[in-house]
């Protein structure tokens, strides 16, 4: 009991603090205290917290009536008992006693007393302050029991929960569709079920201000609104502008004057029943493009409404905020569906790009198939054609290798088109008509027009006459890719041209003899020394001394031509003095001259020509001949030569079309001469004609025969080199021509590729002109 | 101008009848005639002329033919030959003139005016 004596109680305080000596007047201070003393007691008691007192080995000192309640023990089995005992393991009182703060502490009430008051509350948390020394070496302990509280918040927080809970599975369900009216639906389903409301629908305003439900969920018995639609003064626009801003509306009941519903407004609700109604707008922001929501403007697209009519409802909080987020979830909805509206149009509008691109591209697939079709019919027939003639056609690229044939290949030679494809020149030929054909080959791949003439052994070994021209293939300005062959056989032509090559022959040998009898006997008759003739006898064979000479003429002039045109003539040139050829001539035709009256004036100058100097002379004397018999006696006629000049002359009127091709190409004329001298004399050259090259200037003389007669008419200049035309036929009687002679003089010019023209001024005379390449071509050839 | 011995040898008669004439009319030189090659090469053995007028274009023997054959023969080797020919081309003259006659006379000619060629020729 010392202890206990030791201890100074609340309660016994009172008891102790009675005074020994009371009749003397008390202090003030000490009155005060008194009167502390005297009222400390009953608040102890009557406090609604627990305050116990414990000394420092955590052992109840005393508690008052709270105390005990919380304890649930009486003050006397409290006192000296631990606190430990009912502040269970988390109470520690050493350290509660060591670390004492200000701040209240939480701790865990035990019930291990067999006499609790509450059985149901088990464990309860009390919520304690501890003053230390309070009282002496006492400590003061006020104890809360805050069980209540806590209970009062987990129900919260557990309804918040379920709230969360039930608002996540809604918007689950609207997040569920891209479909608005599915998701409208179940927006008025889920918040008709969750509220227990009577009807829930969202009410869409239109732009004319009217306005209607679109979507409804309610409970049978009640009017159906779905669909009906709503005058605009139902819902005017400045109730409109007030959602908007995003005004709600909770009424309790429509009838209540403080809901300040118009008395129209409670007439039209009481059509549908409606006792109560909450409503919550949904707000679209008005966004000019999609991305750019944050500029957007904030529009009344419709209402979210839900209606109680069996009776007045009050709306409570949390069914406001769900109604709320609900209408903000179908905002969204609203945008995405925008969105998903906007891009179907997308992909309406690329769907319809791509249906137009695939159309295009299907027509386009079309006509390459019309085209190639064309394409192939096209070939067909090309096919067919070069098949179905009788020559040889082909495309042989530059490498000298055959890419097209046509069926005359296989008839010639016996291997097919597609055998010879890809084959070279020489493979299908053999080496030694290669070797012909080599020159011409490599001049139409230099891009000229070749034309030439080839003996050939087909497939039987029989030999035949072909003519062949190769026309190249020219892309842009100066690339050949290959060239095109036209083979075709001449057998027959040359045989016949042979027939008559020979005929002719035979004809002007078996003329000649009697014509020499015949010449010789009149010459003989003409000397009188077989007797003498009448004045008439005489004219008489004057006349035919003359015709015979004619006609002597005549037959030599035809066999020179005919043996010139068969290519049976090969000239011999070689460097010839011009001077020397110049004067040969004139001093032949001196008699002539002399006989017609006639000056004959030379020019001669020395060059060298490369000619054949027999037929020089013959075209020379020719030309003079002619000059001299066209002449007037007293006239003169005139022999000269220019020297070459460094630029080609322009072709003159009259020139022969053929001379000046030949002229014009000096490569040409190369090429000529080499083939002449390489080919066969089979494969004679012609006149080849180039499209390309333009004409390079090669050095060369002209010979020019000037007389002063009659003149030659402008458009006879070009036909008196054709055979048997003068210009007045009448001449050729006259003047004793064959009218050969300047055929025949075109022959031999051509043959050494110069060129022959006239000029003439009718009534001043005319001037023949020849060209003949001078010795430094003729080199260069 | 000295007395010549020619021998004409030509199938064609008329030609030796001209030639023959002519000849003999122009410048009085004796005229021996052969109408073949063989019938010629013996006259020319037998008769021994100054010069040959052979006619180029003959049957069975034509004249070159005839040509070697007489020289061929010592005894007619050294006799200058003249071919006669229709076959005035400047070609064949150089075949001919290959072949080693003294020189061509083209027909048709004058008969009149042979010695004169003959003469030309030969550098008589």
């Amino acid at each position: 009991m010392s202890k206990r004596s030791s201890r100074q109680s609340l309660r016994s305080g009172k008891a102790n603090s009675s005074p020994k000596n009371s009749p003397q007047p008390p202090h003030p201070q000490v009155q005060r205290q008194v009167a502390q003393e005297r009222l400390i007691p009953p608040l102890f008691e009557v406090a609604q917290d627990a305050i116990v007192l414990v000394d420092g080995q955590g052992c109840f000192v005393d508690a008052n009536q709270a105390a005990c309640q919380l304890f649930g023990q009486s003050r006397q089995l409290l006192i000296g008992k631990a606190l430990s005992t009912f502040l269970g393991a988390r109470f520690d009182c050493g350290t509660a006693f060591t670390t004492a703060s200000s701040e209240p502490a939480i701790a865990e009430l035990c019930s291990i007393a067999p006499n609790l008051l509450d059985p149901n509350k088990a464990r309860r948390e009390v919520e304690y302050t501890l003053t230390l020394n309070a009282l002496g070496d006492c400590h003061l302990m006020l104890l809360r029991d805050i069980s209540q509280r806590q209970e009062a918040l987990e129900a919260e927080l557990r309804r918040q929960r379920q709230r969360v809970e039930l608002f996540s599975e809604v918007t689950l369900k609207i997040r569920q569709s891209l479909q608005l009216k599915e998701i409208l639906h179940t927006t008025v389903t889920e918040v008709q079920r969750i509220l227990q409301a009577d009807r829930v629908l969202i009410y869409q305003v239109l732009p004319d201000g009217t306005g209607k439900t679109i979507s409804e969920s309610g409970l049978p018995n009640y009017p159906v609104l779905m669909d009906l639609e709503f005058p605009e003064e139902v819902f005017p626009l400045n109730y409109q502008a007030l959602y908007a801003q995003g005004r709600v509306r909770a009424i309790a009941d429509v009838h209540d004057p403080k809901a300040g519903l118009a008395e129209c407004l409670v007439e039209f609700v009481d059509q549908f029943d409606i006792k109560a109604k909450l409503i919550v707008p949904i707000v679209q922001s008005i966004t000019t493009h999609p991305t750019d929501a944050a500029q957007g403007q904030n529009q009344l697209w419709g209402l979210l409404i839900a209606h109680q009519c069996k009776s007045p409802r009050h709306w409570v909080d949390f069914e406001l905020e769900l109604m709320q987020q609900l209408a903000d979830q179908i905002s969204i909805a609203l945008s995405q569906a925008q969105l998903l509206e906007h891009l179907e149009e997308i992909v309406e509008t690329r769907t319809a790009e791509l249906k137009e691109a695939n159309r295009h591209l299907q027509q386009e697939v079309n006509d390459r198939i019309q085209a190639e079709t064309a394409l192939r019919q096209s070939e067909e027939q090309l096919r067919l054609i070069t098949n179905a003639l009788p020559v040889l056609i082909a495309y042989v690229d530059a490498q000298q290798r055959y890419r097209f044939n046509n069926q005359a290949y296989e008839e010639w030679f016996g291997k097919t088109p597609n055998e010879i494809h890809g084959d070279h020149l020489r493979q299908v030929w053999g080496q030694d008509c290669y070797e012909r054909m080599q020159t011409y080959v490599e001049a139409a791949l230099s891009g000229q027009v070749i034309s030439y003439e080839n003996d050939i052994i087909l497939k039987n070994n029989r030999m035949r006459s072909v003519d062949v021209t190769y026309i190249p293939d020219v892309e842009g300005s100066n690339t050949v890719k290959g060239f095109f062959a036209l083979t075709s056989d001449i057998s027959d032509r040359k045989a016949i041209e042979r027939m008559k090559d020979e005929f002719i022959s035979v004809v002007s040998h078996e003329l000649r003899t009697p014509l020499t009898s015949l010449h010789s006997a009149l010459k003989i008759l003409a000397t009188g020394r077989l007797g003498n003739l009448s004045n008439e006898g005489q004219q008489m064979l004057g006349i035919a001394d003359d015709s015979t000479e004619r006609l002597v003429r005549l037959v030599n002039n035809v066999l020179d031509l005919q043996r010139i045109e068969s290519g049976k003539v090969i000239m011999h040139r070689q460097a010839c003095n011009a001077a020397s050829l110049m004067t040969s001539a004139v001093e032949a035709m001196q008699a002539m001259a002399q006989q017609h009256e006639i000056t004959l004036v030379s020019q001669p100058a020395d060059l060298e020509v490369w000619a054949d100097a027999d037929y020089i002379l013959q075209a020379l004397t020719n030309l003079l001949s002619n000059a001299i018999k066209f002449s007037s006696p007293g006239g003169t006629v005139w022999l000269t030569i220019e020297p070459p000049q460094r630029q080609s002359q322009p072709i003159p009127q009259g020139s022969k079309s053929k001379s000046q091709s030949l002229k014009s190409n000096a490569q040409t004329a190369k090429l000529a001469s080499k083939a002449a001298r390489s080919a066969t004399q089979n494969s004679k050259l012609r006149t080849p004609q180039s499209t390309i090259h333009n004409p390079p200037s090669f050095p060369e003389v002209v010979f020019r025969v000037r007389d002063e007669g009659q003149g030659i008419p402008a458009h006879e200049l070009e036909r008196i080199f054709e055979r048997f035309q003068q210009v007045d036929s009448s001449d050729s009687r006259k003047k004793g021509g064959t009218g050969l002679g300047l055929t025949i003089c075109r022959k031999i010019i051509e043959q050494h590729h110069g060129r022959i023209w006239a000029e003439s001024k009718p009534g001043y005379g005319s001037v023949f002109s020849f060209t003949l390449p001078t010795l430094m071509e003729a080199e260069s050839l | 101008m000295t007395s010549r011995r020619i021998l004409i040898i030509d199938d064609e008669e008329t030609i030796q009848t001209v030639v023959q004439f002519g000849i003999r009319m122009a410048a009085g030189w004796e005229v021996l005639t052969a109408g073949s090659g063989p019938q010629g090469i013996h006259t020319a053995q037998t008769g021994q002329p100054d010069v040959i007028l052979l006619d180029v274009m003959m049957p069975e023997m034509d004249g070159i033919a005839t040509f070697r054959a007489l020289q061929s023969h010592a005894e007619t080797k050294q006799i200058p030959v003249i071919f006669l020919t229709a076959k005035a081309q400047t070609a064949e003259k150089r075949q001919f003139n290959d072949l080693g006659v003294s020189g061509v006379i083209t027909k048709p000619f004058n008969s009149l005016d042979l010695p004169e060629q003959i003469a030309r020729i030969l550098h008589w």
